[in-house]
């Protein structure tokens, strides 16, 4: 699950977490299989989050009638989310007496670890956030419910077609979209632009203008361009530029061979091997993909980088932002129509084997599928830096004086989105084996030799896992 | 004669009773679950579905994997560069630190274990630092003699030895340390018999100290050959595996698969295959120096 686990490389604390992850695999060593649910917090990252959720409705409520206890895992995000989950899960204990949710909030480094050991206990929580590119495989192997019969359709009317096609399998709904975040927009400095004799309200449009005003941009202290440059990261980032060029992903729909060996994915290839052979690129990664800090400390001139760096700037870098502009990533022949990005995002799902499906689908039609404001609340605290799979929320949002007047929101609602589409479901191990390719190409493989080793991988990974036919959406 | 049965069971009594706990938790903590991972490991294991008996189909999987044949041979690369440089590092070491005066002695003693007691993660992010392209000391360092800056950690060709430097880092204390207590088992009078004889400092060490700390040296590095070829912690933090697969070691290998995979049965089978080629190096280094009863008296 580096899918799962890249979506938390954010800021600071990827190291943070991953000393976690060492703390929390020491904990499950020695414990053994006890108490993993009965203390949810033995991973550190959770502790503060703990008191605040359970204590807030516990002690005080002495009403007889039983409670109904449901443990909730989310993921670490950043500290807004964290305190939104916190506020909401709060709210809702208050606001009825039949059911309690108790809120784990575990480190993304520390998620799979913990999750599996929990499974394996059969004591996974019946609740728990999921990106979209799970969603299908967890379906397919039971681990998580359909809900159809536990929320009301109607609820999910109200996602937008594209976006409910990513928690459907078969002619069910898996899970319920909290948000999406496209995983490519251009950000760039206006100043430097200037300086360098480019139009600052003419960001690059097509690939090779991209490269070009890289190299214009690169100075001493300055690097003209940021993007992927490790094969953990170029697996899922690299995504929207592979539907740009060649309109597909790496495999068949039927997933029974890989589809690399043509122009297209030459070109993507290309791309990757000239901007970092070109030394626009810094030779090692400044930061990961997802973090928008060396931008933001002004080391780069342009990074490609997510929807969600714009809460990063507006958090952290708040001197910069009168100097940065906000552009759709590059479109390989400029028409930006095409696709750019691919949207990637989370959703909250019931456990398979849970025991009051009832009752844990209530919550999440609280919080994801109820009252717009609660969702409004998430949207501002995140900046605008993530958008509605709803289309109540975006409307009751037309009226909100921030949300309406945000220039980066309305150009990446505009053009971006509309033109976005879904992460892979096939496993990792594909996405992995073609950056891996471009990652070579980059250290100085030619792009013919690279592309032949990794369709050859990604065939021998389908030969080997028997994949062919497995596609649970074909 | 009855006497002797007696006291027999009584002491077989007695011993059973101390043996008793640290048995009870081998098979509590090793036995149990090394057996079940055998089992499963034949298995397609999911939580939520029935498990499918698959018979060696993970193991052949996992052999037939290049990465995983890869990561083995990662492994062994760093163990290589990890154990003889902090072996050859920390005997030096512990030859100065015991002509060293007792008090300046216990100084440096507790100034070279520091590292030990500092989490591996915790060297990982200040390496992560020190390694930095921009900002970086080794940077900074190889600037002063007018180099460009060095991609350590995103190279091919510098990316394991700079995860290894830190690996000698923190092993080499307590490494010096066992060493020492080596040197100080090995009686002066050899060395005093071997001044009368007229040797001198390269023929005192060939021919007393080093074979008398064969088997401490025995024990380091087996110890440290396993440690280092199961080391994954610094390189998951430092390069995440990369660049490319050049830092993938084992235990990494299995680490990603045991996250990815939707089933259980890889990362298993990959871990049992580990323990095979673990165990064969730690035989193969007994095979080798045979480990001897001490010949001082």
């Amino acid at each position: 699950m580096l899918q799962q686990a890249k979506r938390s490389k954010r800021g600071t604390w990827t190291i943070a977490s991953s000393s976690l992850l060492i703390l929390s695999m020491v904990l499950t060593a020695c414990g053994g299989s006890n108490g993993k649910n009965a203390d949810p917090s033995p991973s550190g990252g959770s502790a503060p989050a703990s008191p605040s959720a359970s204590a807030s409705a516990s002690p005080s409520d002495s009403t007889p009638a039983e409670k109904v206890k449901i443990e909730f895992w989310a993921q670490k995000f950043e500290d807004t989310t964290d305190a939104w989950f916190k506020k909401w899960v709060a709210e809702f204990n208050k606001s009825q007496d039949r059911v309690e949710i108790k809120l784990t909030i575990v480190p993304g480094d520390a998620w799979d670890q913990k999750m599996k050991a929990a499974q394996a206990a059969g004591k996974a929580p019946e609740i728990r956030t999921i990106n979209y590119g799970n969603v299908a495989n967890a379906a397919k192997t039971g681990q998580i419910m359909a809900l159809n019969d536990l929320m009301d359709p109607a609820a999910f009317d109200d996602l937008y077609d594209n976006i409910r096609d990513f928690v459907t399998v078969g002619d069910k709904y898996y899970a319920y979209p909290k948000l999406v975040e496209p995983s490519a927009v251009l950000y760039y400095r206006k100043d430097l632009f200037q300086e360098a004799g480019l139009d600052p309200e003419k960001p690059p449009t097509t690939w090779a203008e991209l490269l070009d005003d890289a190299k214009k941009l690169t100075k001493k202290g300055v690097f003209g361009l940021a993007t992927a440059q490790t094969a953990p990261d170029l697996g899922w980032s690299s995504w929207g530029m592979q539907y740009n060029a060649a309109g597909h992903l790496a495999l068949t729909d039927d997933w029974s061979k890989a589809d690399i060996n043509n122009d297209a994915y030459k070109s993507v290839f290309e791309f990757y091997q000239n901007a970092y052979q070109s030394g626009a690129m810094p030779k090692q990664a400044l930061a990961g993909y997802a973090d928008i800090k060396p931008f933001g400390e002004g080391k780069v001139a342009m990074e490609v980088c997510g929807s969600w760096a714009i809460g990063q700037l507006r958090n952290t870098y708040k001197n910069m932002l009168d100097k940065v502009g906000v552009a759709p990533m590059v479109s390989i022949d400029g028409d930006q129509t095409k696709t750019t990005a691919t949207l990637g995002g989370w959703t909250l799902a019931v456990d398979g084997k849970a025991q009051h499906p009832k009752e844990a689908a209530s919550f999440i039609s609280y919080l994801l599928a109820g009252d717009p404001a609660i969702m409004i609340d998430f949207f501002k605290t995140a900046q605008f830096s993530k958008f509605s799979p709803r289309k109540s929320v975006d409307e009751a949002m037309k009226s909100d004086p921030d949300a309406s007047k945000d220039a980066w929101r309305a150009m990446i609602a505009e053009k971006v989105i509309p033109y976005a589409k879904a992460e892979p479901i096939y496993p990792w191990d594909i996405s992995f084996a073609l950056s891996t390719g471009i990652e070579s190409a980059m250290k100085g493989t030619s792009v013919d030799k690279a592309i032949a080793k990794a369709e050859k991988d990604i065939n021998d990974f389908i030969e080997k896992n028997k994949l062919a036919g497995t596609n649970p959406k074909a | 004669m009855d006497m002797r049965n007696k006291n027999f069971r009584q002491d077989n009594g007695t011993a059973y009773l101390l043996l008793a706990p640290i048995f009870i938790l081998l098979t509590i903590f090793v036995v149990i679950p090394f057996v079940y991972a055998l089992r499963v490991s034949f298995y397609d294991w999911s939580f939520y579905q029935d498990s499918v008996f698959v018979g060696f189909r993970n193991f052949r999987l996992v052999l037939t994997d290049d990465l995983f044949l890869e990561s083995v041979w990662v492994g062994l690369k760093f163990a290589l560069m990890v154990m003889p440089a902090m072996l050859v590092l920390s005997f030096l070491f512990a030859n100065v630190i015991k002509r060293l005066g007792p008090r300046f002695s216990g100084f440096v003693k507790t100034s070279v274990y520091i590292p030990t007691i500092i989490s591996g993660i915790v060297a990982s992010v200040i390496f992560v630092f020190i390694f930095d392209y921009t900002g970086g000391l080794a940077n900074y360092l190889i600037g002063l003699f007018g180099a460009e800056p060095k991609a350590w950690l995103a190279d091919v060709a510098t990316a394991l030895p700079s995860v290894a430097a830190p690996a000698i880092w923190l092993g080499f204390g307590l490494t010096t340390l066992i060493m020492l207590a080596g040197l100080h088992d090995i009686p002066e009078s050899y060395y005093e018999a071997a001044d009368l004889e007229g040797a001198g400092t390269w023929t005192k060490m060939v021919h007393i100290t080093i074979p008398l700390m064969r088997n401490v040296i025995l024990y380091l590095l087996v110890t440290g050959f396993t440690a280092q070829i199961s080391q994954f912690e610094l390189s998951l933090v430092m390069t995440n595996g990369g660049p490319l697969s050049v830092t993938t070691t084992p235990n990494l290998y299995i680490l990603n698969h045991f996250r990815n995979d939707v089933m259980v049965g890889n990362s298993i089978a990959a871990s049992l295959l580990l323990f095979v080629v673990l165990g064969s190096i730690s035989a193969i280094i007994f095979r080798i120096l045979n480990s001897e009863k001490a010949v001082d008296g």
